[in-house]
């Protein structure tokens, strides 16, 4: 008997004008390892929770274990049975104590003392939080909570884990953990469902469905995904290593690490194009750590800055108990017109670096300055700057205080002090460009959105202020591949203003097409240059970060090629490569140069290019 | 506040801890204790009984190894509205009052009365701080809600859902920093978009009002959060019946001597206190 037998499993939300899930059927064996696929909005988590019962599926639709979740008892069965891990790691916390955490469902289940005490141990130690366990929960990073999730399902020691999107809100260090317990999970003996819309991470898994609008439209090994018709349109997009593998002409292979990659790429015999060799080669200038710039007439070269800062440090409630450093003597600059990347672990001081940048936040010791003004001045008048800098927090979506979508949006621009038709054009504007045409949204109620449309209104309340630089804390965080490239694409695309963007980031991938990568760690600036020299010969694997596969690539075909004899001064075009496109532009087939085709290739789902005015290249 | 700063990262509760025979009680002898102490901080008038009960909670401090000086200082914001009442009780002499006048300036006149009932006064408001910065700081956040669940337990065989007040009080110190961050996050979207906050401008009553039109999206959002603990709680199996508990809160052969103890020292100190004369 499966695990779990799901027949044509139908749920409509209340209220709902269609169907969540359509006519569903799967069944999933003991042990099994299985991706569950697709965009925002196509049903996944929906089926997690009739799986589960959190909400009702139609009788008989789903079994678990042989029990049926849509009755109360079987419910309780079934719920012993599977577990589920959800994507936001602190709204799963109960307990004041790591370890009562831990033991909270052991508790439910009315698990004795003395048994409670080995299995909370095995399941702290199994997720390493066994130094922590009686630590409060608030204060660990996002990535040890979700670990603690998974020690608290872990405990209750059920034959299947699910995890709800719960790689989507940590770190690439943390995610990284979390999917080692699920490959030792499955290890174990348990099944695992993941659920998720990161191809990479799917690939792990042995077999995966594909929802798409609520139906189940593909179900098979996961390696077939690379191979789906139309991944776009399924809100999918390859993961950087299978677009590069395509637009060099090879297969792409679920899975492969840039050195497979490069052997094959190798033996294919592509070679370094010689040609452009120095025309994709950066510009070595300012690219030492840190360093400013020299004031070249002091007043000016502040003023030519979308913002600088100078030894700026912060500290979270200083003169408290909880007084704790968030930033640490950061020195750096934007000039105008540029785009600015932070990468770093949570934590590192990305969001406060950027609170500072869009003066909400003055540094407690150096100076800030934002378009030339020094944010702790007495002079500044602090209300004008913020709005010439505006910062959209970290999912922005859940500060929408206006019940309807227009007034959202003009707020910003009505501060500005914008009315009447003024007003109205800067709204329509703003709307537009993000894809919610003013004539069909303003009026709508902004909570009845759907979750990707409520980031783009966030977004397009901040555009609408035609602000000088543009401030976003993890903008396309959570997003789908097709939703995030999307908004990549807006935001990197020049208003011809000379508008200044400062953004943070997980992905490498996003970062490396930025013109500048501040690179954070435990609230210093590690490093700070372009991408090609960050991602590059200046890159450092103590930052802790995940190269981007292009970036790897490059180097591994690099040292391949040196070892080959090739020139190495040829090689410095490859060597520099951080994006798949410039990969693309650095070496040449056997029959010559790949071509403008092969460029085209390399540019869709992983990220925005710079400069690209459609909406987005490879969606289409 | 420049910086838009909310309570988001602080430390809720005060707790300290110490490897003390205060520490090592029960919750719900901790309860207790504090129950025994509010009742005659709360119902005697005698200042000479105040002053005996702000002796007691320091002797108690001691006992816990908790330095008096942390306790009081919670007590510093609370000192402007002891200032105002005691300006009050000496500003309106009580009609038949005549006890001996002690100062005398202008038409104000502090009379002897007048005199103790504003040591008594600042005498209570000493020994309620005391008696509950040592509660907070021998209590750790879990046992706080522990604590009524063990206190309520005889009315729970009644009906009385003591376990669901008691999660309830749980869920409560976890959501005050959650709403905190919520609140945060959209004060700097505000902010961002050139609502007034942080700007130093405005009096008191502008900065006030800002914050009127965040009550209903900060709700909102604390509703959401609040439903996706819920669901979290519900996916872990949670029923408010047939629970079992991890964390051992019965305490030994001493505590049911410390909750006895309390009790005495509630009806001591009342008896006591009734009879004094001033």
């Amino acid at each position: 008997m499966p695990l779990i037998e799901v027949s044509g499993l139908t749920y409509t939300y209340p209220h709902g004008a269609y169907p969540a899930l359509d006519g569903i059927s799967f069944s999933v064996e003991a042990g099994e390892y299985v991706a569950v696929v697709g965009a925002n909005g196509s049903g996944k988590s929906t089926l997690a929770r009739c799986l589960n019962g959190l909400l009702q599926p139609s009788p008989g639709a789903v079994r678990v274990a042989g029990h049926d979740p849509s009755e109360p008892e079987g419910r309780r069965r079934v719920r012993r049975a599977l577990s589920l891990v959800f994507q936001s790691p602190p709204d799963q916390i109960v307990a004041s104590i790591v370890e009562e955490d831990v033991a909270f469902g052991l508790e439910n289940l009315g698990v004795a003392p003395d048994d409670m005490r080995p299995r909370v141990r095995a399941a702290l130690e199994r997720t390493g939080l066994w130094e922590l366990r009686q630590s409060s929960p608030r204060f660990l990073s996002a990535g040890q909570q979700q670990r603690l999730a998974v020690a608290g399902s872990l405990a209750m020691a059920p034959a299947c884990l699910v995890f709800d999107e719960a790689t989507a809100m940590i770190d690439p260090a943390g995610r990284e953990e979390i999917l080692r317990l699920m490959d030792e999970a499955v290890a174990g003996g348990a099944a695992v469902l993941h659920i998720t819309h990161d191809m990479a991470e799917a690939a792990r898994a042995r077999r995966a469905l594909v929802l798409s609008r609520g139906r189940l439209v593909y179900d098979g090994l996961a390696e077939g995904l690379f191979e789906l018709p139309d991944l776009p349109s399924l809100g999918l997009g390859l993961p950087e290593g299978a677009v590069l593998a395509r637009s060099l002409r090879l297969r792409a292979r679920p899975g492969e690490l840039p050195a497979g990659l490069a052997a094959r790429v190798v033996s294919a015999g592509l070679r370094p194009a010689p040609a452009l060799a120095n025309a994709g080669a950066p510009t070595t200038a300012d690219s030492s750590a840190g360093a400013l710039p020299p004031a070249k007439a002091g007043h000016d070269a502040a003023a030519e800055a979308a913002f600088r800062l100078e030894g700026a440090s912060y500290r979270y409630l200083a003169g408290t108990d909880d007084e704790r450093s968030a930033l640490d003597g950061v020195s750096c600059e934007l000039p105008r017109g540029r785009r600015l990347a932070f990468v770093g672990a949570t934590g590192s001081g990305k969001s406060t670096a950027l609170q500072l940048v869009a003066a909400l936040a003055q540094p407690s010791a150096g100076r800030a300055l934002v378009l030339g003004r020094d944010t702790a001045a007495p002079a500044t008048e602090l209300r004008e700057l913020r709005m010439a800098a505006p910062l959209s927090i970290q999912r922005p979506e859940s500060a929408i205080f206006e019940p309807y979508a227009g007034d959202e949006v003009a707020f910003g621009p009505r501060n500005r002090g914008l009315s009447g038709a003024a007003l109205a054009d800067a709204v329509r504007r703003a709307m537009d460009a993000v894809g919610l045409p003013y004539d069909g949204f303003r009026d709508r109620p902004s909570r009845a959105l759907s979750g990707g449309q409520k980031r783009r209104l966030a977004i397009a309340s901040i555009l609408a202020m035609s602000p000088d630089i543009l401030v976003l804390d993890e903008p396309g965080s959570a997003l789908d591949p097709v939703s995030r490239s999307e908004l990549m694409a807006l935001l990197f695309r020049s208003d011809g203003g000379g508008r200044s963007l400062a953004f943070s980031t997980h992905s490498m991938e996003e970062a490396a097409r930025a013109d500048l990568v501040a690179v954070m760690g435990r609230g210093r600036l590690a490093a700070f240059g372009p991408p090609a020299t960050i991602f590059g010969a200046g890159w450092d694997p103590g930052w802790g970060l995940k190269r981007p596969f292009a970036a790897e690539l490059a180097a591994e075909l690099a040292r391949a090629y040196e070892a080959r004899g090739f020139d190495p001064a040829a090689l410095a075009a490859l060597r520099s490569a951080v994006t798949p496109e410039a990969l693309a532009a650095a070496l040449v087939g056997p029959s010559g140069a790949l071509g403008p085709a092969a460029a085209d290739a390399a540019r869709p789902a992983t990220g925005p290019s710079p400069g690209t005015t459609g909406t987005e290249g490879g969606v289409a | 506040m420049k910086n838009l700063e909310f309570f988001s990262r602080i430390s809720i509760g005060r707790y300290i801890e110490r490897d003390s025979a205060v520490h090592r009680l029960s919750p719900a002898a901790k309860y207790l204790w504090l129950f025994a102490f509010i009742l005659p901080v709360s119902a005697l008038k005698s200042a000479a009984a105040m002053a005996f009960l702000a002796a007691a909670a320091l002797a108690a401090a001691a006992l816990a190894k908790i330095r008096p000086s942390f306790l009081l200082r919670g007590f510093l914001p609370v000192l402007p509205l002891v200032g105002i009442a005691a300006a009050f009780q000496i500003a309106f002499t009580a009609p038949g009052d005549r006890t001996a006048v002690l100062l005398a300036l202008g038409p104000v006149s502090v009379t002897a009365r007048e005199a103790a009932a504003v040591g008594g006064m600042a005498l209570r408001f000493l020994a309620m701080m005391l008696g509950l910065g040592l509660f907070t700081s021998v209590i750790t956040e879990g046992d706080t809600a522990r604590g009524i669940e063990d206190v309520l337990a005889p009315l729970s065989k009644l009906g009385f859902p003591a376990h669901q007040l008691a999660l309830a009080v749980a869920v409560a110190f976890r959501f005050i920093p959650i709403v905190a961050g919520e609140l945060e996050g959209i004060v700097k979207a505000q902010a961002a978009r050139g609502a007034d906050f942080g700007t130093g401008k405005g009096g008191p009553l502008r900065r006030a009002r800002a914050y009127l039109p965040l009550v209903v999206p900060v709700t909102i959002r604390a509703l959401e959060r609040a439903e996706a603990l819920a669901e979290a709680m519900e996916a872990r199996c949670y029923e408010a019946r047939g629970r079992t508990r991890y964390v051992k809160a019965e305490g030994g052969r001493y505590d049911l001597v410390a909750r006895l103890a309390a009790i005495a020292f509630a009806a001591a100190s009342l008896a006591i206190g009734f009879a004094l004369p001033w």
